[in-house]
């Protein structure tokens, strides 16, 4: 008698508390707590989450969206009138570097300002949630900017400046040619042999050759290959079949990102819509991955946390929602598994690449 | 953001670290723009030093003062000597430690540290290794770790069976180590090269570059199995042992080919089936409906060197020409440990740990894997019994399990068909999920997957180009998306279905409602006594 008790108020905790999660996003777009402060360089990918966070709760209308929009475009580095800086051309995360804020051109020349390769990723994602058509992106520039950093081997830095280089920032740069339509900001092809190089003994992906499997490198990897159209190509019909096999091993109740780690809310996203991008999202076990998912939801502050009993943060609850959007849960926005945006604000792209289309050319 | 616990404080705790907070804020604040100003005017001198360690050292994460740092160093080293460098360096590497103690997990601090080791004058990697093997003691899952003794050990030249030794070490202390397995997949076949025989790997010469340099000789495959089987022994549940064993196995990649070129004189029609998906160019002109001439006809896949050739002889109204899936051994050549001896041996293992631990999915599925590579027609019986197992050991994945059953099954019927030179093809009550392997059913005239759980006949259908019958009564389709565009197409019976929406594109008539038969021209006494005599 006492179990049952016990499981009926469980069962009653575990209900989906929607408004706590829109204020938790509406706060993170204000103001972020000081133990973010390592995060500033990285500030827009912050507010990506909270955008796509509030998109996927169909709350957007509780934002400023022109306020926000100008701030991202403030962000935007963009070439100086002689176009010497072309290869460091694309979004920063933040202010931090101390650049005079504008929205418009001509860019500023200073030493140690340029994109960040993530952040011109989730800048541009952020525009197009926010209903923004694009048309002050420096399109020229930024894929200037991105042709810089791809190497030899396939991979890209995040930075002109160099930095470590791997497979997230070749989904972050297949991102941004999808994006724009134009697919000459990077090699494809060694992209695609890097990605290859990067399937693991075990049919996971790791970071680059020779390294671990990884939940969070096999969606780079898969997501990848789908937003490129070459999935099909780039892996034989036997290797999809191993890595849908090593991908639904990992669920646990929810999902872990590596054997033997624990579950954490956010692989219930990048493991999830790597099933989903390989069609077999339906063989995993809905219940279980909700359950865990709202196991992690803090029900005083909103958000959702990588593990129960501890404080959520804009990432978790941003992929805690989308894991929870893949299942189906009612009164969430379907979110594209490629893209990692709304179906909405999807549609609203490839209106643009409509639009951009039908008057080709106009935009170089 | 990583996982913070929560915890309790009382309020006066709380405003003395408010006030704290904000003494290292304003601190910080002043550093950085001091810092950015020093950076701009381009000196690089011992204060900038001083002040970008006073930032890294609470944000490691500040990827542009540490690209200032390296600039300062590579300044500084135009105007030191190499023992003043050295120092300098080495100071750099106790700094990282110390940040690294903070954060081990620091994108910024590993990528530093390996920019450093590969300037230092005289650098000394076996304090490297050392910083490795304290790091990975206190998290052996630690990838960045990982990855940077991976950069050590190959600048180094530490000899890979030293390494090696190592994995043997961590593996020994403890089995479920998954990320030293790891590391040993990656060691053994650069000490154990297999050289590849004639006919094994096929020569992917254009294909993008894969991991095939996973191989590792016979011999210290045979050692690796006892390793791997000591493992599994002592802890069965640890999935570690069973993927690496997986690896040790085997895989074999199919050989792309041209899976079968059909040819019809009365139809005008040639259909080529390819083991994968391929861009296809224009065709010739030409015709082959004249009774009279003989046609030859060749089909080449440039992408992968491979063609097929098929004659149509003169008088015949139809030809066609395919590797049977028992020629290709195409459904035993998932593992590519070719011995059965050794396979039989595998297999024996694998039984006796399962007798001990009845319940252990690992243990199933390697059995169901063997069985299949070793005689999946002699073993059929077991293997289906060992998926109802398995689907209850592991329910949470027993959807899954039901589509791989679905292939085997699928393999299975392939294999009966071609041994029984017959073009029907039959699995009916067998709780088939889903459909694959339709590139092997071209030439199929008769299909029947009634009274299965099948929701959809996906577009990949339409490669039953010879299809004339088709039965798939007590499914639960919805549509009849792959069914638009098989030319020879005369029968359908589609009974108990959840069909929602069709067109009307059949030369026969189809009416649809729940439960309502569905017939087409020709009388369907004559389907089931043709079905009947294949049983």
């Amino acid at each position: 008698m006492a179990e049952e008790e016990k499981q009926l108020e469980e069962f009653e905790q575990i209900d989906f508390l929607k408004d706590r999660h829109v204020r938790f996003f509406q706060r993170t777009l204000q103001v972020l707590p000081e133990r973010y402060a390592s995060l500033e360089t990285t500030r827009l990918s912050i507010v990506f989450f909270a955008l796509s966070g509030l998109d996927v709760l169909g709350s957007l209308d509780v934002i400023d969206k022109d306020l926000i929009i100008e701030w991202i475009y403030s962000q935007q580095v963009l070439p100086t009138d002689d176009k010497s800086n072309l290869g460091r051309c694309g979004f920063r995360g933040s202010s931090h570097i101390g650049i005079p804020y504008s929205t418009k051109g001509p860019g500023v020349l200073h030493p140690y300002d340029s994109g960040h390769v993530a952040m011109t990723y989730t800048g541009l994602c952020s525009l197009l949630i926010l209903g923004d058509d694009l048309s002050r992106v420096n399109k020229q520039g930024c894929l200037a900017g991105l042709r810089a950093l791809q190497l030899e081997d396939g991979s890209f830095y995040s930075v002109p400046e160099g930095s470590e280089n791997d497979i997230r920032f070749i989904y972050c740069a297949a991102c941004i040619c999808f994006m724009l339509d134009d697919w000459s900001g990077m090699n494809i092809q060694k992209a695609i042999e890097y990605i290859r190089g990067s399937l693991s003994y075990d049919s996971g992906f790791g970071q680059g050759a020779g390294r671990e499997s990884h939940g969070g490198w096999t969606y780079c990897a898969i997501a990848s290959l789908c937003l490129m159209g070459r999935l099909e190509e780039a892996l034989s019909p036997r290797e999809l079949d191993r890595i849908r096999r090593w991908c639904i091993m990992r669920q646990q109740s929810g999902f872990h990102g590596r054997p033997n780690k624990p579950v954490d809310t956010c692989y219930s996203f990048w493991v999830g819509a790597t099933l989903e991008l390989l069609g077999v999202f339906r063989y995993t076990n809905f219940e279980k991955n909700r359950n865990f998912i709202l196991s992690t939801q803090d029900r005083l502050v909103g958000g959702f946390a990588k593990w129960p009993d501890s404080h959520p943060d804009p990432l978790h609850a941003y992929f805690g929602l989308c894991g929870l959007s893949l299942i189906g849960e009612p009164n969430l926005r379907k979110v594209h598994p490629a893209l990692n945006i709304t179906q909405g604000a999807f549609q609203h792209l490839q209106q643009l690449h409509q639009t951009w289309r039908s008057s080709c050319g106009q935009q170089h | 953001m990583h996982g913070r616990v929560k915890v309790k404080t009382t309020a006066q705790q709380e405003e003395e670290k408010r006030k704290e907070r904000e003494k290292k804020l304003k601190i910080y604040v002043a550093a950085r723009d001091a810092c950015f100003s020093k950076r701009k005017e381009g000196v690089c001198d011992d204060e900038a030093l001083q002040l970008t360690q006073q930032l890294l050292s609470s944000n490691p994460d500040f990827a542009t003062l540490w690209n200032y740092r390296r600039e300062i160093l590579m300044h500084l080293e135009t105007v030191k000597d190499r023992d003043e460098m050295q120092n300098i360096y080495e100071a750099e590497l106790s700094f990282l430690e110390a940040c690294l103690k903070v954060n081990p997990k620091s994108y910024g601090s590993w990528h530093h540290r390996g920019w450093v080791s590969a300037r230092l004058p005289r650098p000394d990697w076996a304090r490297e290794l050392s910083l490795c093997d304290r790091c990975l003691s206190l998290d052996d899952r630690n990838f960045h770790c990982w990855d940077y003794r991976r950069m050590v050990v190959k600048v180094s030249g530490v000899p890979v069976d030293q390494e090696l030794e190592f994995s043997d070490r961590l593996i020994g202390s403890n089995f479920s180590n998954y990320s030293s397995w790891h590391y040993r997949s990656t060691l053994l076949p650069l000490l154990h090269p297999q050289t590849p025989e004639a006919g094994q790997e096929p020569p992917h010469a254009s294909s993008p570059r894969g991991p095939q340099s996973h191989r590792v000789c016979e011999e210290q495959l045979l050692k690796e199995y006892e390793l791997v089987q000591n493992a599994f022994f002592t802890d069965p549940n640890d999935q570690s042992a069973w993927f690496y064993y997986r690896w040790l196995l085997g895989r074999a990649e199919r050989e792309e080919t041209v899976s079968c070129v059909y040819v019809s004189r009365e139809d005008e029609r040639v259909a080529v089936a390819f083991s994968r998906p391929v861009n296809i160019c224009d065709l010739p002109p030409g015709t082959i409906n004249d009774v009279a001439n003989e046609h030859n006809l060749t089909v080449h896949w440039t992408g992968s060197h491979t063609h097929r050739d098929c004659a149509l002889y003169t008088g015949r109204v139809e030809s066609w020409c395919r590797d049977t899936a028992t020629d290709q051994e195409l459904f035993r050549s998932e593992l590519s440990v070719e011995k059965t001896s050794v396979l039989q041996s595998e297999l024996q293992s694998v039984k006796q740990l399962q007798e001990l631990e009845p319940l252990n999915k690992w243990c199933l599925l390697t059995i169901i894997l063997l069985m299949r590579a070793l005689d999946p027609l002699g073993y059929e019986k077991e293997t289906l019994a060992h998926f109802q197992t398995l689907k209850q050991v592991d329910s949470m994945r027993s959807e899954y399990y039901s589509d791989l059953c679905s292939k085997f099954m699928i393999e299975n019927t392939i294999l009966k068909m071609e041994y029984a030179e017959v073009r029907v093809f039959s699995i009916t009550d067998r709780n088939l999920t889903s459909l694959c392997h339709l590139d092997q059913l071209l030439l199929v005239t008769h299909i029947n997957l009634s009274s299965n759980r099948l929701q959809r006949l996906p577009p990949q259908f339409a490669m039953l180009q010879c299809l004339e019958v088709l039965e798939a009564d007590n499914n639960f389709l919805e549509n009849l998306e792959g069914v638009y565009h098989l030319p020879r197409l005369q029968e359908v019976s589609l009974k108990n279905n959840s069909i929602l929406s069709c067109r009307c594109s059949f030369r026969a008539q189809i009416s649809v409602s729940s439960g309502t038969p569905v017939l087409g021209i020709g009388s369907f006494c004559d389907l089931c006594s043709y079905l009947a005599a294949y049983k």
